[in-house]
């Protein structure tokens, strides 16, 4: 998708969408909602997660000292990250304890995914009662999510595997999701760009009506809302304990969605028109070409401030993805189980490396769009990595990790920090909160916050 | 079912667990009598069965039950406790395989648990208890037949809701259905257009416009990224099919555009096997590029790009002269002549209305347009499919592959454009929601009473209707025209939790009194039984049949199961309970490597999805003996999957039943779907074979490898003989040797399938041994000897089907106090000749399916 510089009349546009929505596809203008001109730019937390671990030596970059600059020559892997060294941070040392066993058997992957932004060691079920913590995205957005029309958005390039048990007896819900709303709820994430694409500018129907029927139809579903909201209050005063719970999520979800009409309504006092391409109805089944579009709408909803949080997906944990696009025709994890075969580590490599390449497109596109006195890239903080560092073995320490993008100022990028070992990934998190402006002192396993990120 | 259970050892065991509850009471800190009775039951069985493979040094699955010999450490152990007691009672430990204790001991043991985590016991709770289903909410495929039932619409939006998680296999569990913020927004919008829909009808283009592009993917990578069409599989003969919905009763005009590629240069004549070894290369090339990028026909497989287009330039372009009219006729007929005329079939749900013949070479008519015909359709989904009916048989489908890697003939795109002389009359929709025509009030009530207390599946209260009929005021006094109004109603109807989650209310119990298991009543019968036959709402004879109160009556419930069986509508119950019984939803997600398997295009994993579900559907509607799925001597076959199988005299594209003669092939393991997701996309598997075998078709899935083995030592092995090698070697650690020496003899023994289910007798340079002797000391050969295993494990595969069928008909995972009604079931499905019915009405008639306990009873 593109952002094209024009900016049309409003009627100009109208005037088309009777017909362009007709067809699959069209390319059609939509609104976008504008960032309300504040005195200081928001700052961003994103994550960028990554399956199956990455072949390490190709990943590191050759530093001596524990804290120095980060090298031009980065290795094979981490290379496309070169040209933003001086927008970001490679760290090192950093664990996620809860996606080991603790006594757990077997079952690395479907721990690694669900434990990695939770910081905790999910419990073992293939059944009802899944069970981890909140993720670190979702405690930012619960405190900033009343800010933006959406607190959060979760996205992603593979879409869930069906079936309860995905790993050794964990539900397949744990690697589906990186994002948990709750301990036990978790926020799949959307693989569709079309479908992003309607969630945050709407429904195209829409952009044809004038203000006195928009305000009915606002009027109306405020008032369907009201009668649902009756419906499921009477339905619970009949129901047991037990189905409430399930009547409850209805009403969280509900009471949500008003909550961000209300915001929308404020906001769409400063709606401007940028000119934007609707992306296609089908899912790309090319990875390169799927993430470009999901990072181009991410970073339209960070620049007109529809959410200061993100998560994003590239590949479930234990995917088996083949890349043949790069001439991968192997299933990725297999590959990572390459017990040093140096033709299945040269393959992992060429994946991990393709990773790397699409993030550093969406770094590109960050760092070339303006905000408020600088950049996004200067207004963010954007995770790279995953739960596991070595997949061959399903080590879950010393995880790759790069923190790109300035954190409004709050951090000193362009060198890599080794932390010390078994530092929690989750003091890392805490961190990155406290940078946010969300007061936590905790959260998973934290015994701290974590240093150096700024120079002193 | 009818039989009641009353087992004399659930009855012992509450006995003598009484006995040691009460002697708890009084006693010293010193030795408990809890863990006495561990000393003195509990152990002695442990040390017999458990200890061989849970010991503190292989701690299998984790769990080191030696360390318990220390009986003080045993009884703080609670989560421990709990986990045995499931894998016990649930019959999956100690393994098959493995020497069993008495069903005493295992009594003695459960109930010493059971005292130890003071879960109450005793006959009432094992015996009888129904067990409770939590709400649930509609999965994607339910809301669609739903809704579409409800409403009478084509509902596309269910597309995009995210994907439903699963329990205990199946996607249909109400304890892992959620419902997130991001799904009830699906739901609101979806509502508002569906509703937009139902009461305007849909919106039709003031006059005809071009509806749909439809392309198939240019070669098997090819990216669907097209901004301005809908990608359809790829076919290696050139054919393009899909669904496609259509807005209005009208005509509808398709323009189909085939692409001719059949170059005058290039000698087809040769021999197949030459021909094949001189597509390897290209082929092998053109998996990497796109098809629209392949070089020129006439070009080197290896040569630079020639360009699209269907000209030869440097040959073709002839004398510098201009050519004479008859030069130019001369040449023309000589292209005609160059190739045989094929013919091209546009069918609409499987009639033909279009029929054209493609002639000569590439360079003949090449320019030439779209095959256009004009079709008058019902509103609503049709199947459309652009095909070469002879390339269909082709004996190799390579064969419409030209050695530049392009396709011989294709079907380009087909543009859908309409509608035509779209007809006026009110749609489906309309009359099922307006019951009456007057635009009063009370016309409003009827008309959301009558629409919510179907979308509800229940009667419906004055409290519940005066609200919706309030909406209808509500777009009146706006301004807004009655029907508006009823849109609102139907908008809020559709995002009702009450029309969203099938919830059960249970009856209240006496002041005082706790809550007992009760029948569901009719109309929650008419929707378990709905949802899990149709996995749709319940039709009007069914509401009919709840309102009078006669639908618990067994006869009426038997035969209201055999006329769903008959409707069309219990598709459903393939594609859904099948389709994730055998795994075979996930067929498209991992295709075989199309380098290594060129002939597997998304077309035949298609067609082996339709033989699968034809089978299915074969074994339910005829009544077949559930053991027919083991070793059935027919199947349904085209063309073009007979060929990949190597089973002569069936043409074609049509499907139909097929006797199998050869031992080569019979039952579901041989076919071609189970084959293919049962392995790698590059090669076979035995392990997960070996596992699919044993956890679908026998439920006696291996717990997972122990900690710090090295995952499955499977690495790429290219040859059958080290593969054995290798997986001897692994089964020498005693701990993988348990599991693996069940898993891979099976998974041996299916080893004449490659990875996408074609026979093959050598692997490279190896024979085939598909030979395999399993832990019992049973030998046995291939797949039909493997059949023959299974069939004699009738027991097992029987108890696994009933589990499966009864998980998804409930939609809640098994408990213990499921034990006895599995057992029951099976053993008169048994006692039935293995009939598929028997299993149906004793799934149907089952406690759990037609009662519901009360809120914390256990």
């Amino acid at each position: 998708m593109m952002i094209l510089g024009k900016h049309l009349e409003r009627r100009t546009f109208l005037r088309g969408v009777g017909t362009a929505v007709a067809l699959p596809m069209l390319d059609a203008m939509v609104p976008a909602f504008a960032r309300a001109a504040s005195t200081k730019a928001p700052c961003r937390m994103g994550f960028v997660y990554v399956p199956n671990g990455i072949i390490m030596d190709q990943w590191t970059p050759k530093v001596e000292a524990d804290i120095g600059p980060l090298p031009a020559d980065l290795p094979r892997v981490s290379a496309p990250l070169a040209a933003f060294r001086e927008d970001l941070m490679m760290l090192g040392g950093l664990t996620c304890n809860g996606g080991r066993e603790l006594g757990d058997g077997p079952g690395d992957h479907g721990r690694a995914g669900a434990a990695y932004l939770t910081a905790t060691h999910p419990k073992k079920t293939s059944g009802r009662d899944i069970h981890t913590g909140i993720s670190v995205d979702q405690i930012a957005a619960q405190h900033l999510g009343s800010q933006t029309k959406f607190a959060s958005l979760e996205l992603g390039c593979e879409d869930g595997v069906q079936g309860g048990n995905c790993d050794n007896g964990y539900s397949c819900a744990y690697s589906n999701s990186i994002s948990w709303r709750t301990p036990s709820t978790p926020n799949p994430p959307e693989v569709r760009p079309r479908a992003i694409f309607e969630r945050l500018f709407g429904n195209p129907d829409d952009f044809a009506l004038d203000a006195v029927h928009r305000a009915r139809q606002q009027k109306y579903q405020a008032s369907i809302l009201d009668v649902v909201l009756g419906e499921a209050q009477r339905l619970k005063s009949n129901l047991s304990a037990s189905d409430g719970n399930k009547i409850d999520e209805y009403l969280f979800a509900i009471r949500d969605i008003e909550a961000r009409i209300q915001r929308t309504e404020k906001q769409n006092a400063t709606m401007k028109m940028p000119d934007v391409a609707v992306p296609p109805s089908s899912v790309p089944d090319n990875m390169a070409d799927h993430s470009k579009l999901m990072f181009d709408l991410l970073t339209i909803a960070f620049q007109t401030n529809m959410t200061r949080v993100m998560t994003m997906l590239m590949a479930t944990e234990q995917s088996t993805r083949s890349y043949r696009e790069i001439g991968v025709a192997e299933g990725h994890h297999g590959l990572t189980h390459h017990q040093g075969d140096k033709e299945k580590i040269e393959k992992v490599t060429q994946i991990n490396r393709f990773h790397v390449e699409q993030f550093a497109y969406f770094l590109g596109k960050l760092k070339s769009t303006p905000d408020g006195d600088g950049t996004l890239l200067d207004h963010s903080m954007i995770v790279y990595g995953g739960g596991l560092s070595d997949g061959n073995r399903h080590l879950h320490e010393n995880l790759p990790t790069v923190l790109a993008g300035r954190g409004c100022g709050t951090l000193t990028p362009g060198r890599w920090i080794k932390y010390p070992a078994e530092t929690p990934m989750a003091n890392f998190f805490v961190a990155m909160l406290d940078r946010m402006g969300v007061p936590v002192d905790h959260m998973g396993d934290s015994t701290g916050e974590i240093g150096y990120l700024a120079n002193l | 079912m009818k039989r009641k259970i009353v087992s004399l050892v659930i009855v012992g065991v509450s006995l003598a667990y009484l006995t040691w509850v009460q002697g708890l009471s009084g006693q010293a800190p010193a030795a408990s009598p809890a863990e006495e009775s561990f000393q003195s039951t509990v152990l002695p069985v442990l040390a017999k069965n458990c200890f061989v493979c849970h010991n503190a040094k292989l701690h299998t699955a984790n769990l080191n039950l030696e360390a318990f010999r220390d009986s003080s450490a045993a009884v703080k152990q609670k989560d421990v406790w709990n986990k045995v007691l499931d894998k016990i009672s649930s019959g999956q430990m100690p393994p098959r395989g493995l020497p069993a204790p008495s069903k005493t001991e295992v009594a003695s043991v459960t109930s010493w648990i059971e005292g130890l985590l003071g879960k109450p016991t005793g006959p009432t709770i094992l015996d009888g208890n129904p067990g409770r289903v939590t709400a649930r909410r509609l999965n994607r495929i339910e809301y669609k037949n739903t809704v579409e039932d409800l409403l009478g619409i084509q509902v596309k939006a269910a597309e995009e809701f995210p994907v439903d998680d699963s329990g205990y296999g199946f996607d249909n569990n109400g304890d892992v259905l959620t419902l997130s913020p991001l799904l009830m927004e699906k739901y609101m919008s979806s509502a508002r257009k569906l509703s937009q829909i139902a009461v305007f009808g849909e919106t039709i283009p003031s006059k005809p416009t071009l509806l749909a592009l439809l392309m198939p993917k240019k070669g098997p990578e090819a990216p669907s990224t097209s901004s301005s069409s809908i990608i359809l599989p790829y076919s290696i003969r050139g054919s393009m099919y899909t669904k496609l919905s259509f807005p209005v009763d009208a005509e509808y005009e398709f323009r189909v555009r085939v692409l001719n590629h059949r170059d005058p240069f290039l000698d087809y004549s040769a021999p197949k096997e030459q021909f094949l070894s001189l597509l390897d290369a290209a082929t092998h090339k053109f998996f990497q590029t796109r098809e629209g990028d392949a070089p020129a026909p006439g070009a080197q497989p290896t040569g630079g790009n020639g360009g699209n287009g269907g000209g030869t330039p440097a040959r073709v372009r002839g004398p510098r002269r201009p050519l004479t009219p008859e030069e130019l006729q001369a040449r023309q007929e000589k292209s005609r002549k160059a190739y045989p005329p094929v013919e091209m079939a546009l069918t609409i749900d499987g009639k033909k209305v279009l029929s054209s013949f493609i002639e000569g070479d590439t360079s003949y008519e090449y320019d030439r347009g779209a095959f256009i015909v004009r079709v008058p359709l019902k509103a609503g989904e049709h199947y459309i499919r652009a095909s070469f009916p002879e390339l269909a048989d082709v004996d190799d489908p390579r064969r419409n592959i030209n050695p530049d890697g392009r396709r011989r003939l294709y079907v380009e795109f087909t543009e859908v454009a309409g509608p035509y002389n779209p007809s006026s009359a009110p749609s489906e929709s309309h009359k099922k929601i307006f019951i009456c025509e007057e635009k009063t009030p009370a016309c409003a009530r009827r008309i959301v009473e009558n629409l919510s207390q179907l979308a509800f599946r229940r009667p419906v209260t004055a409290a519940e209707i005066d609200p919706l009929a309030g909406l209808v005021a509500l777009a009146q006094r706006q301004g807004d025209s009655f029907d508006e109004g009823v849109r609102l109603a139907v908008q809020a109807i559709l995002i009702s939790p009450s029309f969203l989650f099938r919830t059960e209310i249970d009856p209240k119990p006496l002041a005082g009194a706790a809550a007992v298991a009760h029948p569901v009543n009719d109309y929650e019968l008419a929707s378990r039984l709905s949802y899990f036959l149709w996995s749709s709402m319940p039709d009007s004879e069914l509401f009919r049949l709840a309102k009078e109160q006669k639908l618990h009556d067994p006869a009426v419930l038997e035969g209201q199961v055999r006329r769903m069986l008959a409707d069309a509508k219990s598709n459903a119950l393939v594609e859904n309970f099948a389709g994730q019984w055998l795994g075979i939803r996930n067929l498209d997600r991992k295709p075989p490597d199309p380098n290594r398997f060129p002939t597997a295009d998304d077309e035949l994993l298609d067609y082996m999805h339709t033989e699968t579900n034809m089978f299915v559907a074969a074994m339910i509607r005829e009544d077949h003996s559930i053991l027919d799925f083991i070793d059935a001597p027919f199947t349904y076959l085209n063309g073009p999957l007979a060929a990949h199988y190597g089973i002569e005299g069936v043409k074609g594209e049509q499907f139909r039943r097929v006797a199998l003669n050869t031992p080569q092939r019979s039952g579901i393991l041989t076919q071609g779907s189970i084959l293919t997701v049962s392995a790698y996309p590059t090669r076979t598997s035995v392990v997960t074979r070996g596992r699919w075998v044993l956890e679908n078709l026998l439920g006696t899935g291996p717990p997972p490898p122990p900690p710090n083995v090295p995952s499955l030592v499977e690495s790429d092995i290219g040859a059958s003989a080290s593969l054995r090698q290798k997986m001897e070697q692994h089964r020498a650690n005693p701990s993988c040797a348990v599991c693996h020496m069940q898993m891979d003899p099976i998974g041996f023994g299916l080893e004449n399938y490659d990875a996408s289910g074609a026979w093959r007798s050598m692997d490279g340079k190896f024979p085939i041994d598909a030979s395999g002797t399993l832990p019992d000391g049973k030998s046995f050969d291939g797949a039909k000897g493997l059949e023959g295993v299974l069939r004699s494990q009738s027991d097992l595969f029987t108890h696994n089907l009933t589990e499966k069928l009864l998980t998804y008909a409930l939609g809640r995972g098994l408990e213990r106090f499921d034990k006895p009604t599995v057992d029951t079931i099976a053993e008169d499905v048994a006692a039935h000749g293995y009939k598929f019915s028997a299993l149906l009405m004793d799934v149907v008639n089952s406690k759990p399916f037609r009662m519901r306990s009360g809120e914390g009873e256990r």
